[in-house]
């Protein structure tokens, strides 16, 4: 009795999703992880610009980033930059999971269309670090900035749509790690690469400006900035219309791309017979 | 038109091996060329040594590898052309306990997969209940798989491949590592399916289990089929040599290639046996009883000791030493 179309693949990545959940309920360290990385990454680097700067440290923030609120400026950098580094991470490993889990070929003998496969098997930590996302965001701008507390709404929206190039970004991963294994080295790698290029903790407009070309290829340039607008300077995401719109397209180009890099790859993998190697 | 068709089904491996910027490229051939088909109601055996080509096959058949060259059709569909067809046509249990998902119960692993199977979930539901209850886990149903015992593993493993109740079933070395009352209980779920009418294609390298449930067996080496028909008809191809069995310590290398110098001696193949202590000498002989003083003349001059002499009934190990000369266990 199989179903059919639309509602069969929303069945399957439902399935998939509830799989995921239940192995993080069943394995509950990470989330504390999710929870204490953007607040330790903050302290960090607030502490490495107190021993630089001094007691001028406030003042040159303020005069490169046009805002004194440190704590809400590096912990919106730092939840982006945790958010996405799961989805690209994920998105860019679940393939390998499986694979010395055992059960990548047990998931590739079934019917279910591959993208689903791939999307679902990272689903699971997209959502919970979404939230975790909301949670640590909604808490700092409720102690730190009260005022602003709504704003986390409009804020997260901006996170949401964001996230959809990452996923391109995670395809173009997963086939690169079908091919070459070795998934973590070369993900994190990339991870630095990104928060070192998309003002996770600076303004991007301090980096040369051949390098700003490079960050503005990347999401995460955006999301941080426009978050920046709306909790910082209470800007509307009507206001970030030419943002907005750039997401917009690289939400189109980066998943299409990605995918079709990751379908050639594993063509090419059935091909070798790479899928039962380890 | 058959369930399974397989015509001229061919896998070649490219591989580099060797040290940084001295690979060399290296071709392996896995299947060769291979031909059968598998009517409705029919079990068919593919029994070979470790590296005959036999996953590879069934990984080709289920669409996890690329033929290199050929073709094969489950229920019409082309492997190569139209695998998301081929899938839901088919049920796979592919060998091993590492199949399944250690931290779900035994029915959340058979809900995911009816899941990815699209099956509809009130159906999937009572499927799902029937089929735990046919491997007699129904009672262990909502233990985590990572408390299971690896017979449970595997019965579960085969509960799953039934779960789309497809036409056409791949067992990959459906019983190995179970216990005898475990491996019993899926052969007699395998005749059943069978008498429902499945076309079900079986890989193993345990020849008794071959013998035991094939209708129609291939020998498969070194990626081609080597001798192909029943069981029974492939023993009486045999049945014109006598086959002793000696077991024996110390028998030297070049052993079983003397022995081929002895006229009535057609094939002679070795193996360790059961135990690793001593060694077993398969020799397919005309006239046995005749010769048979001779031969172990010969092995303790070659300073073997002999434990044991057997005259048996061929199986279908002594097919493969006829076709090959050597034993399924090399």
């Amino acid at each position: 009795m199989p179903t059919s179309g639309l509602k069969s693949d929303m069945q399957a990545l439902t399935a998939i999703f509830c799989k995921g959940l239940k192995h993080h309920i069943r394995y509950p360290g990470e989330f504390a992880i999710f929870l204490m990385l953007p607040f330790l990454f903050t302290f960090l680097i607030l502490g490495m610009g107190d021993a630089v700067g001094g007691n001028n440290a406030a003042a040159y923030f303020a005069a490169r980033t046009g805002t004194t609120n440190i704590v809400i400026y590096e912990i919106l950098g730092s939840a982006v930059w945790m958010t996405s580094w799961v989805v690209i991470e994920d998105v860019g490993t679940a393939i390998r999971d499986e694979q010395i889990k055992g059960t990548l070929e047990q998931n590739f003998l079934a019917p279910v269309h591959r993208f689903t496969l791939l999307v679902g098997l990272s689903l699971t930590d997209v959502v919970i670090t979404s939230i975790l996302f909301l949670v640590v965001v909604g808490v700092t701008v409720a102690v730190v900035l009260p005022s602003s507390f709504l704003t986390v709404i409009p804020a997260f929206l901006a996170l949401l749509l964001g996230l959809i190039p990452l996923f391109g970004i995670g395809f173009l991963f997963a086939g690169f790690v079908v091919r070459f294994k070795e998934p973590y080295i070369f993900i994190q790698i990339v991870n630095l690469v990104f928060a070192t290029l998309t003002g996770t903790y600076y303004p991007v407009t301090l980096l040369p400006y051949w390098v700003q070309v490079l960050s503005g290829v990347l999401p995460q340039t955006y999301v941080i900035d426009a978050m920046r607008r709306i909790v910082i300077a209470n800007q509307t995401l009507v206001n970030l219309y030419g943002s907005i719109f750039i997401l917009l397209a690289l939400a189109l180009a980066y998943p299409i791309v990605g995918y079709a890099v990751f379908r050639r790859i594993e063509r090419k993998a059935s091909v070798t017979g790479e899928f039962s190697k380890y | 038109m058959n369930p399974v068709e397989v015509s001229q089904l061919s896998k070649t491996f490219e591989t580099r091996e060797g040290r940084l910027f001295r690979k060399v490229h290296r071709s392996v051939v896995a299947v060769d060329g291979i031909d059968f088909s598998v009517p409705k109601g029919e079990i068919f055996g593919l029994l070979g040594p470790n590296g005959a080509g036999k996953t590879t096959t069934i990984k080709m058949l289920c669409t996890l590898i690329t033929p290199s060259s050929g073709d094969a059709f489950i229920n019409g569909f082309s492997v190569a052309k139209d695998q998301q067809k081929v899938r839901e046509n088919l049920g796979v249990m592919l060998t091993g306990e590492r199949t399944l998902y250690w931290k779900l119960t035994g029915q959340e692993n058979l809900e995911y997969f009816a899941a990815l199977y699209h099956l509809d979930s009130a159906y999937a539901k009572n499927r799902i209940l029937e089929l735990l209850k046919l491997v007699g886990l129904n009672e262990r149903q909502d233990t985590l798989v990572e408390n299971y015992s690896t017979g449970m593993r595997i019965r579960l493993s085969f509960a799953k491949a039934l779960l789309n109740d497809a036409r056409v079933l791949l067992f990959d070395e459906p019983t190995a590592s179970l216990d005898p009352q475990s491996s019993h209980l899926i052969r007699d779920i395998i005749r059943d399916l069978k008498r429902e009418g499945h076309a079900i294609i079986l890989t193993t390298h345990n020849m008794e289990e071959a013998d035991l449930l094939s209708d129609r067996v291939a020998i498969i080496d070194q990626g081609k089929i080597v001798s192909l028909g029943p069981p029974s008809e492939l023993k009486q191809k045999v049945k014109s040599s006598d086959v002793i069995e000696i077991e024996a310590r110390n028998l030297a290398k070049q052993t079983p290639a003397a022995l081929q110098s002895f006229s009535e001696v057609s094939k002679v193949a070795i193996t360790p046996s059961q135990t690793g202590e001593t060694e077993l000498l398969r020799v397919h002989v005309e006239k046995g009883k005749e010769v048979l003083p001779r031969i172990l003349e010969f092995l303790v001059r070659k300073q073997a000791t002999i434990t044991k002499v057997t005259f048996i009934e061929p199986t279908l190990e002594d097919v493969f030493i006829a076709e090959t000369g050597r034993s399924l266990r090399d």
